[in-house]
């Protein structure tokens, strides 16, 4: 390593630790450091000093719907990882719920080998007035093809401030997807909540749900999520609408 | 740490408990929005979760791990433009606009903590100070805070060096 190297990269030092060189400085700054000790021990040495920085800052009460909507996410990955088939835990959870609803759901199986994910739409007797929900029967490929993907949901907070939710994408994508909800509010019997695809241009309606007492709910998006931009929720009348007749509530990019 | 790293959901839980306030104040302090420092501060304990194998001890405590992470995602999406003027909004006050938790010896131990290390940046001489913090809290990079102040990029990437060293030195001698 040449000394004049050594000299152009060194004034570098604080503005990497700082973040603040552009992509291709700080990959050349970091194979610098790779022949450079000099460099490295005053990174060292001046690294305390950046990590304290945001020990600066008081920590503050992060919103409750963020620790519901990490964990949920957090819950379902650890399931997977322990084999239970992809979706199962959350399809078994969403039969549990189902149960304790109505008795006709006590022995619904998971779904067989090699089955396309295939939907059922219940009529769920939920607090409140009758509802619908929907839940995607998970399909049992054998644990082969890989994982499903999860995605966080963006939430409008003005308007329902304690949501979270998540939208649980399978490896084949022409199975649809399920959309989880937490801190939803319950509504009346006039209204429903609707989940529609944006794919091509086009607003696809997927299926109507409602939430229980606790603001629990899912629901299933039945079409092909291949290309789609967005999963989104509106709340519409009670029966659904042709299109959304306001602002999505919850929203997943895609 | 050990049992975050084996996969458990409860021991990921206490971890969220013991840093998420930190990573969502951090967060909250960089962009200026609450809602996108909500998703700052998820994306980065997914990627906690999910890269929880890369832990290394030797390389630091996991606080600093994780605040690590939480910085360098609000980096990404001041960069990404995400949050356009909102970046410059104040962190004043954010104490009394989210409710803060309960005064346990943990908390006030870390709400000193922060007293001490905001007293040791105030401490530097002025320009120093604003350089580290439009880096650090900005995001922004050393030509675009030499265009904002208006000299050259040697001289901020020199300031950047010399107040980190002298904020180094300041904690060290609060810390002795």
């Amino acid at each position: 390593m040449s000394v004049e190297r050594h000299h152009s990269q060194e004034e570098n030092v604080g503005a990497y630790l700082l973040s603040a060189l552009t992509e291709i400085e700080t990959r050349a700054f970091e194979k610098h450091l790779e022949e450079c000790p000099v460099c490295r021990d005053e990174i060292d040495r001046l690294r305390p000093a950046v990590d304290a920085l945001p020990r600066s800052v008081s920590p503050v009460s992060a919103p409750p719907s963020l620790k519901q909507s990490l964990m949920a996410v957090v819950s379902e990955e650890a399931r997977e990882a322990r084999g239970e088939p992809r979706g199962e835990g959350f399809a078994r959870r969403m039969r549990e719920k189902l149960a304790g609803l109505s008795g006709s759901m006590a022995g619904m199986q998971p779904g067989v080998a090699g089955a396309v994910a295939s939907v059922v739409l219940l009529a769920g007797i939920v607090a409140g007035g009758a509802g619908v929900y929907a839940v995607t029967q998970a399909s049992d490929d054998g644990g082969s093809g890989g994982g499903s993907r999860i995605v966080a949901a963006k939430v409008d907070k003005t308007e329902v401030p304690l949501a979270s939710g998540s939208l649980v994408l399978s490896d084949r994508t022409k199975d649809g997807a399920v959309l989880r909800v937490h801190g939803l509010p319950t509504l009346d019997s006039k209204s429903t909540y609707q989940v529609w695809l944006h794919r091509d241009g086009e607003v696809i309606s997927q299926s109507l749900f409602s939430v229980g007492e606790d603001g629990e709910g899912a629901a299933a998006v039945t079409d092909d999520v291949e290309n789609a931009q967005a999963v989104m929720i509106t709340r519409e009348p009670a029966g659904g609408a042709r299109a959304p007749s306001e602002k999505p509530v919850l929203s997943v990019r895609l | 740490m050990h049992l975050v790293q084996e996969g458990d959901p409860a021991a990921f839980e206490q971890l969220y408990d013991r840093h998420g306030g930190a990573s969502f104040a951090l967060a909250y302090r960089m962009v200026g929005d609450r809602v996108t420092a909500e998703d700052i501060s998820q994306e980065a304990f997914l990627s906690i979760w999910r890269s929880r194998a890369r832990y290394q001890a030797d390389r630091g405590s996991v606080r600093t791990w994780v605040l690590g992470i939480v910085h360098h995602r609000a980096i990404d999406a001041l960069r990404r433009n995400l949050v356009h003027e909102k970046r410059r909004s104040s962190a004043d006050g954010i104490e009394e606009r989210f409710e803060a938790p309960e005064s346990t010896p943990v908390e006030a131990g870390r709400r000193e903590e922060a007293r001490a290390v905001r007293a040791a940046l105030e401490d530097l001489p002025d320009e120093q100070t604003r350089v580290i913090e439009l880096a650090y809290f900005g995001g922004f990079s050393h030509s675009q805070i030499a265009e904002m102040l208006q000299m050259p990029i040697g001289t901020v990437k020199g300031r950047m060096r010399l107040g980190l060293d002298k904020l180094r030195r300041s904690l060290a001698a609060v810390a002795a």
